[in-house]
């Protein structure tokens, strides 16, 4: 029964969201234009178990930024299309979103193909594109600068957690992986990493199909390579599937996966007998950042799953770099989006005390709750923190932050 | 596969597998048998079953037993209304029209459940247990049990079919409408009970695939190709054909993740269905014409 | 909003040249192929490898999409010749994942689900972006133009009612000394070829192909689309690719104004509609909206 509570919890606040969305704009702005953003997160398809907080997250960022007076005076409304984590379905809704609705940033693409499929329509109408997805080639793209990705790329990602694997005495791993953009890249980042330890190897390495519903023999090879570790590189549904076989199966050694793959909807649906030990891995901002445990409040008290938090970021930097240009457009938030986001600036982790200080004239680095937010040159974070977790009766246990 | 062992368990993961892809496959086959057309929207029914059997078992504390027979009772009433709302009226063009109206209303269903429920994913209240070990092949308890569940419901059709006049008037119609009309059976009653059948076995079956895994508005999407591969080896409209045919391909794709690749297991299940169909036409267990 | 109007105009056109290669198999001919994006897919691929990587002039990049849909339609052709439809959809159904998979797989040739970016397309770059949407918007639709000429000729030439003796009763035409699976062949080599040519404007015109763009929802739309507009007419394939992206697209506007839905419940609502539209359209219209002239079908 408790189980239940929580996702009609979940749920009304989805509700919620979506009225306020309806309510925010008009009041207190007089006759001020609205600045308009897009978001095209999943809403059905592969995607779906992800899209709709990504979206609240980022609606929550803008009532609270209306809430704070909006972008100089003018208010900030949110159009929401849903992209069927489908390119084509992805390409119809962006142009509807920039050629109709006319927005100056685009936000909380998930599907690296999505991604790649809209990237051309940002830079050529020369908007911002803010995306969640891993493939390492999208920021390989000749964007002009108009991309801007929140995920670590896959290498940094996969090198990162592998020396924290080592560091935790994993030895002979066996990697799972969904077919994705990024399944061989991590191979090789893996392969690399475990040769150059003693007695280290990649004992094992699958490519499964991702929407099949049993994994059983898959698992079985797993248990007959003899591995103390296995890495589950793949998403929320199969990885709920793999967890379970793992765990009937007698699986007893590290159980390591990204942590979009298992969270609070994992804990759901599998008691925690066979969660408990799992470890999980993000980008992450400083232990004593405000984001993350703000939006954690705005969720409910729940477990953020690492896109809402990269979304939350999305909204968040165009805000404050359209009122740092003092200027809505799509190139002047492009342009000072660095500016907002890195350097000798107040340290903000929120859209309200962002504003506020811009306003006043003040320089800001915003720290957002996916980490600190410094981009490089292709649009890619640098220098980001990543969190490592681990499940224990049905919570997350911080292990460490490096 | 060095020994035996790796071969039986392989063979034992696909009757895991199988028996899950089975009920939806009779479902199919015995809307098809009587109603001479395939009805695509027997995965939104799967998806329709498992939701119903997850609010019996969790919102209504309901055992899995019992909410099995809800998933089964549910989806067969959606199944039965569904046909008589939207499908039938469009019986006189053709048993095309008929296929091509059930895709929209997998679409239809998908989406109505997505509106009720969201995409969160959801577990139903069952313990995880370990499996069992024979000679190093492991079962799975809960497994086991579902190849139980399966067996029982399809043994529950067959039993139905061979001994109740309900079952042979629903055989003399499969067999020749016309012939059966004649001989004073209802025709359009026995279209109900074969729809309300199969969109419930459809039911049974997603629900079954839930307990495996766990359950959003695309779970029946996500086994459909291989149901319907599993129908189109056995031949269409033959129930036993069916259930021999998800066996065929629930073995075939455990094998292909061993030999091939994991990625390839619904190649595998494609390329079954042009090998018996290269040598026979008509499937397994299919009539000729 | 011009700029919205002429890319959905595209999108209409590419889908309208692939619901008129489906209507040569299926309407025509009345072999039920539901893998048509697994054709779609091959073209974009054919003309995206050629012309971006072999750096061949995209004329050419395209005609070779058509040769090699159609010759994947040709050995698809003479292994379904002998099913009964109802087990050929489902045969091209599977086709059709096959492709997608093996697109997904094999990295060395399609590039995996990476997928291909940067696909070259006609002035692109050294014209303005809307420029570029109707320089692409005259070339889909003259294409679409040839081809709805050629296909509404050819079916009405011997050819065409060849094969519509095969579709009504193939024993006939067998005994009537038609070479039946000689013209099987044919028909799907040809409609497989314009789904071949709509996958590589497809893919010049969004710069980008991958293997999630080639899932069965196309297959699904397209058929709908063909259905709803008249299975067998070639002006009802147009006008049900017209229809479709109408459904949609108007679907985004008719969402957004339905108040007190959550986003997830407005997405779930717009498939809803486009789903119930359909079904309504065949209740009321079972014919499509441009029936077949030449001849009613016969109601088996």
């Amino acid at each position: 029964m408790t189980r239940f509570r929580i996702t009609r919890r979940a749920a009304l606040l989805g509700a919620t969201g979506a009225v306020t969305t309806f309510a925010i704009g008009g009041r207190a702005f007089g006759q001020a234009a609205p600045v308009v953003f897009g978001a095209l997160p999943p809403l059905s398809g592969a995607g779906g178990p992800y899209g709709p907080a990504m979206l609240r997250a980022i609606q929550g960022v803008v009532e609270e930024a209306n809430a704070a007076g909006g972008i100089r005076g003018r208010p900030i409304r949110v159009v929401a299309e849903d992209d069927q984590t489908n390119p084509d379905a992805g390409v119809r809704g962006a142009r509807k979103l920039i050629d109709v609705d006319r927005v100056t940033a685009l936000m909380g693409t998930w599907a690296s193909a999505v991604t790649t499929a809209v990237a051309p329509l940002c830079w050529e109408n020369r908007i911002p594109l803010f995306t969640v997805s891993g493939a390492d080639s999208i920021t390989l793209l000749p964007h002009q600068g108009f991309i801007f990705r929140t995920q670590p790329n896959s290498r940094l990602q996969i090198a990162t957690g592998a020396d924290f694997l080592i560091r935790q005495g994993a030895r002979r791993i066996f990697h799972l992986a969904a077919q994705s953009p990024f399944a061989q890249s991590s191979q090789e980042v893996l392969t690399e990493k475990f040769r150059a330890v003693q007695g280290g190897a990649v004992a094992g390495y699958i490519v499964y199909e991702r929407d099949k519903t049993a994994f059983r023999s898959e698992v079985d090879q797993v248990l007959r390579a003899r591995v103390d570790t296995v890495f589950l590189n793949g998403y929320l549904p199969d990885v709920t599937i793999l967890l379970r076989e793992l765990f009937r199966a007698g699986f007893e050694g590290r159980r390591f996966t990204p942590a979009y793959a298992v969270n609070q909807t994992t804990f759901q649906t599998l008691p925690n007998e066979v969660t408990n030990g799992v470890m999980t891995w993000q980008p992450s901002p400083d232990v004593n950042s405000g984001a993350f445990r703000r939006l954690q409040t705005r969720f409910g008290n729940v477990e953020v799953d690492p896109y809402s938090a990269q979304t939350h970021d999305h909204a968040t930097l165009a805000i404050l770099a359209a009122a740092q240009a003092g200027d809505a457009s799509g190139v002047a938030i492009r342009d000072h989006v660095r500016r907002i986001a890195s350097g000798s600036g107040e340290v903000v982790d929120n859209v309200t005390d962002g504003l506020r200080l811009i306003n006043a004239g003040r320089a800001v680095n915003f720290d957002g709750a996916s980490g600190p937010l410094d981009f490089d040159e292709r649009g890619d974070i640098q220098g980001t923190k990543f969190r490592y977790e681990r499940a224990e009766n049905g919570r997350f246990v911080l292990m460490e932050i490096t | 596969m060095e020994d035996w062992r790796d071969l039986a368990q392989v063979l034992v993961n696909g009757l895991m597998t199988g028996s899950i892809l089975m009920l939806p496959a009779i479902g199919f086959s015995c809307i098809f048998a009587v109603l001479r057309y395939p009805n695509f929207a027997v995965a939104g029914f799967a998806t329709v079953g498992a939701f119903a059997g997850w609010v019996a078992n969790v919102q209504w504390g309901m055992p899995v037993g019992l909410a099995l027979l809800a998933a089964f009772l549910v989806a067969g009433a959606v199944g039965l209304a569904a046909e008589e709302a939207a499908l039938k009226p469009l019986r006189p063009a053709g048993p095309l029209t008929v296929a091509i109206a059930s895709v929209a209303l997998t679409l239809l269903l998908e989406n109505a459940v997505r509106f009720v429920f969201a995409n969160d994913l959801r577990g139903y209240d069952l313990p995880v247990l370990r499996d069992w070990r024979f000679e190093g092949i492991r079962i799975n308890p809960q497994q086991a049990m579902n190849v139980g569940y399966a067996a029982l419901a399809a043994g529950a059709l067959f039993a139905l079919l061979a001994f109740t006049r309900l079952g042979r008037a629903m055989r003399a119609v499969a067999d020749n409408p016309q012939l059966a009309d004649i001989k004073g059976v209802d025709p359009d009653r026995i279209a109900r009970v074969a729809v309300f059948l199969g969109a419930g076995l459809a039911g049974f079956g997603g629900m079954l695939v839930g307990l495996d895994t766990s359950i959003d508005p695309l779970t029946g999407f996500r086994v459909i190709l291989s149901v319907f591969a599993a129908a189109v080896v056995g031949g269409l409209g033959s129930i036993p054909g069916a259930a021999l045919g998800a066996l065929v391909v629930g073995v075939g794709e455990e094998l292909a993740s061993v030999l091939l690749s994991p990625a390839y297991r619904t190649v595998t299940a494609f390329l079954a269905i042009l090998l018996v169909l290269t040598v026979r036409p008509e499937g397994l267990l299919g009539r000729r014409g | 909003m011009e700029a919205y109007l002429a890319a959905m105009l595209v999108f209409a056109g590419i889908y309208a040249l692939m619901a008129l290669g489906l209507n040569v198999i299926w309407g025509l001919t009345g072999m039920v192929n539901l893998g048509l994006v697994g054709f779609f897919a091959v073209g974009a691929y054919a003309s995206a490898l050629l012309t971006k990587y072999w750096l061949w002039p995209m004329p050419l990049g395209w005609a070779a999409a058509g040769l090699a849909a159609a010759l994947a339609g040709a050995v698809m052709a003479v292994i379904v010749a002998r099913l009964r439809g109802d087990y050929l959809a489902i045969v091209t159904l599977g086709f059709a994942e096959v492709v997608r998979l093996v697109a997904a797989n094999e990295v060395w040739l399609t590039n995996g689900t990476d997928g291909i970016s940067g696909i070259p397309g006609p002035w692109r770059g050294a014209v303005s972006p809307q420029e570029f949407n109707l320089i692409f918007l005259g070339l889909v639709w003259t294409a679409v133009l040839v081809a709805f000429v050629l296909l509404a000729r050819l079916s009405h030439a011997p050819f065409g009612r060849v094969l519509r003796a095969v579709r009504e009763d193939e024993e006939v035409a067998a005994v009537a000394g038609k070479p039946v699976l000689w013209f099987k062949v044919r028909a799907f080599c040809l409609g497989a070829a314009v789904l071949g040519v709509a996958g590589a404007l497809y893919a010049h015109y969004n710069a980008y192909i991958a293997p999630e763009g080639f899932a069965p929802l196309l297959t699904i739309y397209i058929v709908l689309a063909l259905t709803a507009g008249g299975v067998g007419a070639m002006r009802g394939a147009v006008l049900g690719a017209l229809l479709l992206l109408l459904l949609l697209e108007g679907t985004r506007f008719v969402a957004q104004e339905i108040p007190g839905v959550t986003p997830v419940q407005k997405a779930a609502l717009r498939e809803a509609i486009i789903a119930v539209s359909l079904i309504l359209l065949l209740r009321f219209r079972p014919q499509g909206l441009i029936p077949e002239r030449t001849r009613t079908r016969a109601t088996p």
